[in-house]
């Protein structure tokens, strides 16, 4: 348990086998601020380690996922000030975490409220979800991975309309797009997210997080080199307890139980 | 001469839970220029988020539901005329599109009480809304295919799902109204009242529909929409979280303990 840790911008609820990050600055739209980046950067490091903890999902709440950055802070800013504080390239630690990460996406999602869901492995949209990346009107373009993770999700010409027109999509355009798993009612959202968390929460740690880490090489590696990781993969998972539980409880015609080694 | 705001084109009252909008020009049978579609648009966005609001109805005036586009105004050029047909394509997109749309998605039930004919982007208000009342007088009329224009205001989407494309190709070319009789037995029309019984009778579903539990009707309307535009599958799955969150609802818990109370009373 870290219930005792505690964080100005977010909520953190665990809940074991899974833990529920909610962003909130609700008076700001959960604007994405450095402060706040930090911090779920902080939390999910430490949600890694906890073995307790076996999917996570990140919501805004019933409202709003996050309606962009902090424009106020960012108006006046230099390139080289903004390329020092290195604001986007802090998210990596968000994008390679090791668990399943799910995104309850209820209102806007924009900027890098976007990109933030994006980053995360299962999308649920309520249906008072709006995607997009505005960045466009503002005279800047997204910048924590919105042109590379919106084509490789939706295709070029669906990805350049987001991008060159600025406007957000629907719920129901997101889901036709692949960007959202499915749209349920707005009041559901973080609830359906937690049960897919814990669903998720009972299989197999390891393969979940080879079998994460291979989708995600496919994003970034020619198909041959990902047909290696997967291969590897498949061969190391033999050697867990996980594996040896699955398939004998699959031959006992009972569900397995596992434990993460 | 340019027509300004303080012309009253549409009125908007308020009693006892419902929301009357009323096109207010009969002498021009409600037709709908640029002035209507800014106070009907000002209308519907009021009725929509005036919290003691639970049910609107939709009305015209004298002898017309509502004529369609304000074709006079349409022709002539400078303020509120469309000189261009871009003009045209722009006032549908940003005008009628966010308020034919906000009827259909609004979280209350939207009556559409036809004193008489709707035409043209009239019958668009009218087969936009959720119900339909109208008197024997009234009738439908798809009237662009005779000024040489196409489907307009959403018919090209309500009125296949209302009729079936036969009967509404069948609208769209031949340029004929569908009587309310007709309109009636296909469908369109819930109910056919006689003028004199119109107000009456409209008012009295809409005062029934003001006590029944908001939240559950709003879930329905919302089911509706979802459905409309899902496989059957998709609709089973989003009606099954929506009934989780209505279970959920102060509105249930009411309900249950009415309907036990009710059959207690019957046993004694």
């Amino acid at each position: 348990m870290i219930a005792a840790v505690a964080y100005e911008h977010i909520l953190v609820e665990i809940q074991a086998p899974i833990a529920t990050v909610t962003l909130n600055r609700p008076k700001v739209l959960n604007a994405l601020s450095p402060d706040l980046i930090r911090e779920v950067n902080e939390v999910l490091g430490e949600l890694d380690a906890d073995d307790t903890v076996r999917a996570v999902v990140l919501t805004g709440g019933p409202k709003v996922f996050a309606a962009g950055a902090d424009i106020a802070d960012m108006a006046d800013r230099t390139a080289v000030e903004q390329l020092r504080r290195d604001q986007t390239g802090r998210w990596a630690g968000i994008a390679a975490f090791g668990k399943p990460l799910i995104a309850a996406v209820n209102g806007y999602a924009l900027g890098g409220g976007c990109e933030l869901a994006l980053m995360c492995d299962l999308i649920i949209g309520g249906d008072t979800a709006r995607l997009g990346q505005p960045e466009i009107n503002l005279g800047i373009i997204p910048g924590a991975g919105g042109t590379q993770r919106w084509p490789r999700t939706v295709g070029k010409y669906a990805a350049m309309e987001a991008m060159l027109t600025g406007a957000p999509v629907t719920a129901r355009r997101a889901y036709q797009l692949g960007l959202v798993n499915k749209v349920v009612p707005a009041e559901m959202t973080v609830e359906i997210a937690k049960r897919t968390a814990r669903q998720l929460a009972e299989k197999p740690p390891l393969a979940l997080r080879m079998a994460k880490e291979a989708v995600l090489k496919a994003f970034e590696s020619p198909l041959s080199e990902g047909l290696a990781v997967e291969r590897k993969s498949f061969y190391f998972l033999f050697s867990t307890e996980d594996q040896k539980e699955g398939m004998h409880a699959f031959l006992e015609k009972r569900k397995g139980v596992f434990k993460g080694r | 001469m340019a027509t300004t705001e303080v012309e009253q084109h549409v009125k908007v009252e308020t009693e006892g839970g419902v929301g009357w909008i009323q096109l207010n020009r009969p002498e021009k049978m409600n037709a709908i220029g640029a002035v209507t579609r800014r106070q009907l648009g000002d209308a519907i966005k009021q009725v929509e988020r005036d919290e003691s609001v639970r049910v609107v109805v939709l009305t015209g005036s004298g002898r017309a539901f509502c004529s369609g586009a304000d074709v006079t105004e349409m022709a002539q050029s400078g303020d509120g005329g469309m000189r261009t047909p871009e003009d045209v394509g722009n006032v549908l997109r940003n005008e009628y599109m966010p308020m034919l749309t906000r009827l259909r998605t609004m979280p209350k039930p939207v009556i559409a009480a036809m004193n008489g004919p709707a035409v043209g982007i009239g019958a668009s208000y009218a087969l936009a809304c959720d119900i339909r009342i109208a008197t024997p007088e009234a009738y439908i009329l798809e009237a662009f295919v005779n000024i040489g224009l196409a489907p307009d205001g959403g018919v090209s989407w309500l009125l296949p799902r209302l009729v079936g494309t036969g009967i509404a190709y069948e609208m769209f070319f031949s340029g004929k109204p569908l009587q309310a009789a007709d309109a009636h037995r296909l469908g369109v029309i819930n109910r056919l009242v006689p003028a004199d019984r119109l107000e009456a009778e409209v008012r009295e579903l809409a005062s029934q529909l003001s006590t029944q539990p908001r939240q559950a009707m709003a879930a329905a309307k919302r089911a509706v929409n979802h459905a409309l535009e899902s496989s059957y599958e998709e609709a089973l799955e989003f009606e099954s979280y929506l009934q989780e969150a209505q279970a959920a609802s102060p509105e249930f818990a009411a309900g249950v303990q009415a309907f036990l109370a009710k059959r207690a009373n019957k046993i004694k």
